[in-house]
């Protein structure tokens, strides 16, 4: 047919679309409002050095190991020690626990740190602008390492003494090198003081020092721990065959050859008596461990004494030594059982005499490792009164018109442990720096605004207002995970030495784990609270009103067309969104 | 850590889906993985409303929306056309509502697949009549609230089984599926895709208005009601070779009803009743699939 | 608008075969003539349901479809319904298609009519007359294609088997001229089945009369959006003034379409055909077969001296009001000849009739006859009494006369 020009004029009206339905904003429907809502993991809240531990693990899963290694230097600047020798409570209350196991945190943190090690990285860590104030820590252990690296970080000048020859404290002498080789704290040790401090060694300071302080510092950190054991008070405690436990470990920490033989008695039930009986069985000796209550209430950590026992060392439970004496060449003790009489306040045995029940032991060499005492008095903090503030992990004085003294580790902390003597020096940094800055009654206000979850952990993140402190202090349940989205998956079983090949030297135990390892172990991870970008949000939304960005969270709710129909909130995997009602 | 399930979408916002719609998702996800040379035949259903009116649209493909019974005989006449062109790239889906297949559509689709016409058929199965006001269809389960099987009169006829009478008709391909399993959602949609003749997915797609539940639980309402084995992940390819793609938990059935206002009103023995029946059914399948049953 | 020249330049019957180089005449059924033509349309999709009497038509296209003289997609669907459905789908994909039905089976597609026509697609079905059940009947009767009058198709009587076979072709011609589906009509068996001597056009001839089809619109995934999608009061009330609009347009192309025609094969019907109706008293008004039963009939009275005319009506739908006022204007009465009625109201042609002459200032009388429903033969007897009952009355009855009544028992 022609072409007509009254063809093209034929009126076709029909239902026909030319527009998209974007100009229905169908935000105006909602009567409730989701959002990103990042919350606390109880990994993080149960640290003490409040390690924002959930992230950690999601930045390993990516692969990120800098990064991971980076976020836990945040909190804890000891993470290669830490991930050797840390009772990791973090792993009690993981929420994957109630789902199959709880992930192997420690593992991970000791393979983040091994992996920074293994390629020389240096950490990109946040200095402030320098402040006036110059503060003396005296002590190298962990707490004072630890505060000394906070105080710097937060701008502060520190001037660290040790008695010792070598930075550590407890770290370089009290722990054996099957735990925790020597290279591995040195190594770390150097990236603590990496952010600007310096330790001065063999100074040993006398009580005059604390008095003369003020002239020179600011404020002062003392973290001296334990170095001596105490009397037991029994005849036969002088004889020299009875050692003090913890100089032993110091001898064997200093490479003196030392060799002991035959039946060797450890008095004691501390993570100190533990090494020293594993140790003996690596010089030579057969330990025995005499403990005066049962296993259930010994303070050593619980892997700590399975693996003594596993090795070999015979646990002597529910006996006190009475009496120590000579016999020929060997030595004689005198053993007396005792039974449960009651259960104490904390759940631990009181116990009292079975009578008639003696045994005796011969043994070779008797070691000391009941109790632990500060070297010297002035090392302790006074006892409570008016002007001393007692924190979470240490003590606080401010004596009129000196300078600030702060006592932290194990001569303040209820739990000895490592990670408790770094959250002290955590603590006395951020202590000092409000008391310098608003004085000391704005102290305990301070903290509580940069604890994890509902504290006693501090975040120094938190503390200097990263993004951290976006995070509600809401605790995430494992009711709030919807467990739908992960599979029932085992925990990876670290590699260790075998039985035979621990005992024969001082060699590490744990063995490292491969990338792919750790990446698989750190995907169990919840990420309790946090947004890991798994797009579910973005995937299920009925309206596609989550837009995917370049900003922190990768996406964000379009409220121009967002319903409000929480799709999003439940389908998170890990309760990091809130479902609130529209103002 | 991410479902895997292709990234772009070919939808706008702005539609006027109910508030946690699960007809919208399983569009969503279908239209992710069946790519825009796709056209899609959409008789009257809840999406007719859903799709924009005069002017709008929110699809991003070609759509012809058609009478209520006639989705499978329009795609046989648009893949007809596309064949007549050598137009061998572009899909034909037939979008329909669980009214439109197992009902009123039901002729329509049942001579499509006989013939075996080239083209995909999906059911988004909100089990009742939803835009016409909640009406009581073929597909609503036993013991369900529709406004016409209210008070004590609830329906008493069992949920048909249209990817069985599907099988039936040996066709090369059927499966069910679900929004709250994308990842397996979308892998059978490509796979639809990449054969030939008729192909048929029944998708459960809740209704928090219909089924008077939360907006925010439709998800996991659909999850559960995989997981309770009332509707199994299964696929059939030529009418013989079954395979079930989900072995649930087996979770009891109450948990899935006493979560939905739908359902309020059955007693323990009604929902004991129940719990038998899908065994039953459960059972069945796994015959069918030659699963070896234990105990 | 212009007005549609009653009077066809040529007049039945055909010209002679000779004239049109490569054209074939050969003796068909009605509904080969129709096949034939939907082959040469070169119809791309055909879906069909068999029903008596249309299936010669499907059966002569499948043949064609299998033998490769008709490269076509053909469905064989489950119903008719669905065979309008099928086309529906596929006449929005931008190809020509085509079906045939009849009596029930176009009545279960009654949804689906409206459908077509308002999506504007050109669709083109050959319908065939046929009485509607209860009691099952397959002879002829228009009920069944008068009762989808208000359904937007156009709708073409045909008298013969070459006009059904020039109709088909034409229709596909209009229908892609304005977007609208057209019905081709043929009476069941009197046309359907009856052999006729039909000539075949050549396909060069018939391309170009109708050329390869341009689709307006069509589904294209280089061009998405969606067809038919909710159309609120605020607008649909102006989608369906453009359907009115395309129909007067039909009115105003009529003649262009038949010209066209007429230069390819030198053949035209007009919309409507009046016989003789310039001097005549009495009109008697026609469709379909019942037309050549008339024409002889005319034949007869002429040669007695009365002055009858005879009115043919070809196009229904949109209904030819000019051209019905111009033929039937100056008689003093018409004679309406009805093979359908509309229960309750009455002849159908009459009824439209009588409308369109009601503003006539000196208009006829219009009588209605309702005759040869269910396939009852129309003879020129029957005819005859029809025009002897028109003369003698002289007021006209306003219901319709019901012709060649039986005396029945009720047994109920």
């Amino acid at each position: 047919m022609a072409e007509d020009v009254t063809m093209k004029t034929t009126p076709l009206f029909i239902s026909q679309s030319y527009l998209t339905t974007e100009s229905n904003k169908t935000g105006s429907w909602r009567f409730l409002r989701p959002r990103y809502a990042e919350k606390t993991a109880p990994c993080s809240a149960a640290c003490p050095a409040g390690e924002d531990i959930g992230r950690v693990e999601m930045l390993t899963a990516q692969g990120l190991f800098k990064e991971g290694w980076e976020t836990i230097l945040q909190e804890n600047p000891f993470p290669a020690v830490c991930g050797r020798v840390c009772f990791h409570p973090c792993e009690r209350v993981c929420n994957r626990g109630e789902f199959d196991e709880a992930i192997a945190i420690h593992n991970l943190e000791r393979f983040l740190a091994d992996t920074a090690s293994r390629y020389e990285l240096k950490p990109e860590l946040e200095v402030l602008a320098s402040k006036k104030q110059k503060i003396a820590v005296v002590g190298a252990g962990p707490s004072g390492l630890a505060a000394a690296h906070f105080l710097t970080r937060l701008g502060y000048k520190c001037e660290v003494y040790e008695a010792a020859s070598e930075p550590g404290g407890v770290l370089r002498w009290g722990i054996p090198s099957y735990r925790l080789p020597v290279k591995v704290l040195r190594n770390e040790i150097e990236l603590i003081k990496s952010v600007g401090f310096s330790i001065e060694c063999g100074r040993r300071l006398s009580k005059n020092f604390l008095r003369e302080a003020g002239e020179r510092y600011d404020a002062v950190f003392l973290g001296c721990g334990y170095a001596k054991i105490p009397q037991m008070k029994i005849p036969g405690e002088d004889l020299p065959v009875v050692a003090d436990g913890l100089s032993f470990l110091e001898s064997i920490s200093r490479g003196e050859n030392l060799q002991v033989k035959g039946l060797v008695a450890i008095i004691g039930g501390g993570n100190t008596a533990i090494d020293v009986a594993r140790s003996v069985l690596r010089v030579g000796g057969k330990p025995v461990l005499i403990y005066r209550r049962r296993r259930e209430d010994m303070p050593a950590f619980d892997d700590e004494i399975a693996m003594a026992l596993e090795e070999g060392v015979d646990l002597r439970e529910l006996r006190t030594v009475t009496r120590i004496e000579r016999s020929g060449s060997e030595y004689l003790l005198t053993l007396q059982q005792v039974e449960v009489a009651y259960l104490g306040a904390d759940g631990r045995a009181c116990v009292e005499p079975v009578p008639h029940k003696t045994e005796t032991l011969r043994v070779e060499k008797v070691f000391k490792a009941i109790g632990l005492q500060a070297l010297q008095d002035w090392y302790n903090p006074p006892d409570e009164d008016t002007g001393s503030l007692r924190l979470a992990n240490s003590v606080l004085i401010h004596a009129n018109g000196g300078p600030a003294v702060v006592y932290g580790g194990d001569l303040t902390n209820d739990v000895k442990s490592v990670v408790h003597a770094v959250a002290s020096g955590k603590e006395a940094a951020i202590a000092l720096d409000v008391f310098f800055k608003e004085g000391l009654e704005a102290i305990p206000v301070r903290m509580s605004q940069c604890v994890v979850g509902m504290g006693p952990s501090l975040s120094m993140e938190i503390y200097v207002k990263g993004p951290r402190c976006q995070r509600s202090s809401h605790i995430v349940l494992y009711e709030e995970i919807n467990a739908d989205y992960f599979q029932l998956s085992p925990r990876i079983v670290e590699p260790r030495l075998l039985r035979e090949e621990r005992i024969q030297s001082f060699a590490e135990i744990d063995l490292k784990i491969s990338a792919n390892l750790a990446i698989k172990e750190a995907e169990r991870c919840f990420n309790c609270g946090l947004c890991n970008q798994c797009d579910n949000c973005r995937l299920f939304c009925p309206d596609l009103a989550v837009k995917k960005d370049s900003e922190s969270h990768g996406r964000h709710i379009d409220y121009d067309y967002c319903k409000g129909c929480g799709i999003c909130v439940v389908e998170c995997p890990r309760n990091a969104m809130a479902l609130q009602e529209e103002n | 850590m991410q479902l895997d399930v292709p990234d772009r979408d070919y939808m706008y916002s702005g539609h006027v889906g109910c508030p946690g719609c699960g007809a919208a998702i399983a569009m969503k996800f279908v239209l992710r993985a069946l790519g825009d040379k796709t056209m899609m035949v959409l008789p009257a259903c809840c999406w007719s409303i859903i799709a924009g009116p005069y002017p709008q649209s929110t699809l991003q493909i070609p759509v012809i929306h058609s009478a209520f019974e006639t989705g499978g005989a329009v795609a046989s006449g648009v893949r007809a056309a596309l064949d007549a062109k050598g137009d061998k790239e572009t899909c034909v889906v037939t979008w329909a509502g669980d009214g439109g297949t197992f009902d009123i559509g039901f002729q329509a689709l049942s001579g499509a697949v006989e013939r075996n016409e080239d083209f995909i058929y999906v059911c988004y199965d909100n089990e009742a009549y939803m835009n016409t006001g909640i009406q009581r269809s073929s597909s609503t389960p036993y013991g369900a609230w529709t406004t016409t099987t209210p008070g004590q009169d609830w329906k008493k006829m069992r949920k048909k089984n249209i990817v069985e009478v599907l099988v039936a008709h040996r066709i090369p391909y059927a499966a069910t599926a679900s929004i709250a399993y994308p990842e397996d959602l979308t892998r059978k949609v490509a796979k639809a895709r990449s054969i030939k003749g008729s192909r048929f997915l029944h998708i459960f797609a809740s209704c928090p208005t219909g089924w008077r539940i939360p907006s925010e639980t439709a998800v996991k309402i659909a999850r559960m009601a995989v997981q309770t084995n009332i509707f199994p992940l299964y696929e059939v390819e030529n009418g013989s070779k079954y395979t079930i793609n989900f072995m649930p938990k087996g979770y009891l059935v109450k948990e899935y009803f006493r979560l939905q206002g739908r359902f309020k009103h059955l007693t323990e023995r009604d929902l004991d009743q129940i719990q038998a029946m899908v065994e039953e059914d459960w059972q069945l399948l796994l015959r069918k699939a030659g699963v070896r049953l234990q105990g | 608008m212009d007005d549609v020249d009653p009077t066809p330049t040529r007049v039945y019957p055909c010209p002679s075969v000779s004239e049109i180089e490569g054209a074939m005449k050969k003796v068909l059924e009605g509904s080969h003539g129709v096949a034939e033509a939907v082959r040469l349309a070169k119809v791309k999709v055909i879906s069909a349901y068999p029903i008596t009497p249309q299936t010669h038509i499907v059966e002569r296209l499948s043949d064609f479809c299998a033998d490769g003289s008709l490269p076509a997609r053909f469905l064989r669907v489950e119903s008719e319904h669905s065979a309008l459905a099928a086309l529906i789908g596929a006449a929005s994909a931008g190809v020509r298609t085509f079906t045939a039905t009849s009596s029930q089976g176009l009545a279960l597609m009654h949804e689906l009519l409206h459908w077509a026509s308002g999506a504007r697609l050109p669709i083109v079905m050959a319908e065939v007359n046929r009485a509607l059940a209860p009691g099952w009947n397959i002879w002829t009767d228009q009920t069944d294609s008068l009762a989808q009058r208000d359904t937007g198709w156009m709708q073409l009587y045909c008298e013969t088997g070459q006009e059904v076979l020039d109709t088909t072709l034409q229709a596909f011609w209009l229908a892609e001229a304005v977007n609208l589906p057209v019905m081709v009509i043929l009476d069941a068996f009197f046309l359907s089945h009856t052999y006729e001597p039909v000539d075949i056009p050549a396909q060069e001839d018939a391309d170009r009369f109708l050329p390869a089809y341009q689709p307006r619109f069509m589904l294209d995934t280089a061009n998405p959006c969606a067809f038919g999608q909710l159309a609120p009061p605020n607008i649909y009330m102006e989608m369906r003034y453009s359907i009115q609009q395309a129909m007067d347009m039909v009115l105003n192309r009529f003649g262009e379409m038949e010209e066209q025609f007429v230069d390819v094969f030198g053949r035209c019907y007009g919309a409507v055909e009046p016989v003789q109706c310039e001097d005549a008293e009495i009109i008697l008004v026609t469709s379909g077969t019942i037309t050549s039963t008339c024409r002889q009939l005319l034949q007869e009275l002429r040669a007695k001296g009365e002055r009858a005319g005879l009115l043919k009506v070809k196009l229904f739908r949109p209904f030819p009001t000019e051209a019905i006022r111009q033929s039937l204007g100056k008689a003093q009465k018409v004679a309406v000849v009805d093979r359908n009625c509309s229960f309750g109201a009455g002849g159908i042609f009459a009824q439209e009739i009588r409308a369109a002459l009601c503003n006539l200032s000196d208009g006829p009388q219009v009588y209605s006859y309702v005759a040869g429903l269910g396939g009852r033969d129309v003879t020129t007897d029957l005819l005859d009494e029809i025009y002897r009952q028109t003369k003698k009355q002289d007021c006209c009855p306003v219901e319709s006369i019901w012709m060649g009544l039986r005396e029945v028992s009720y047994a109920t």
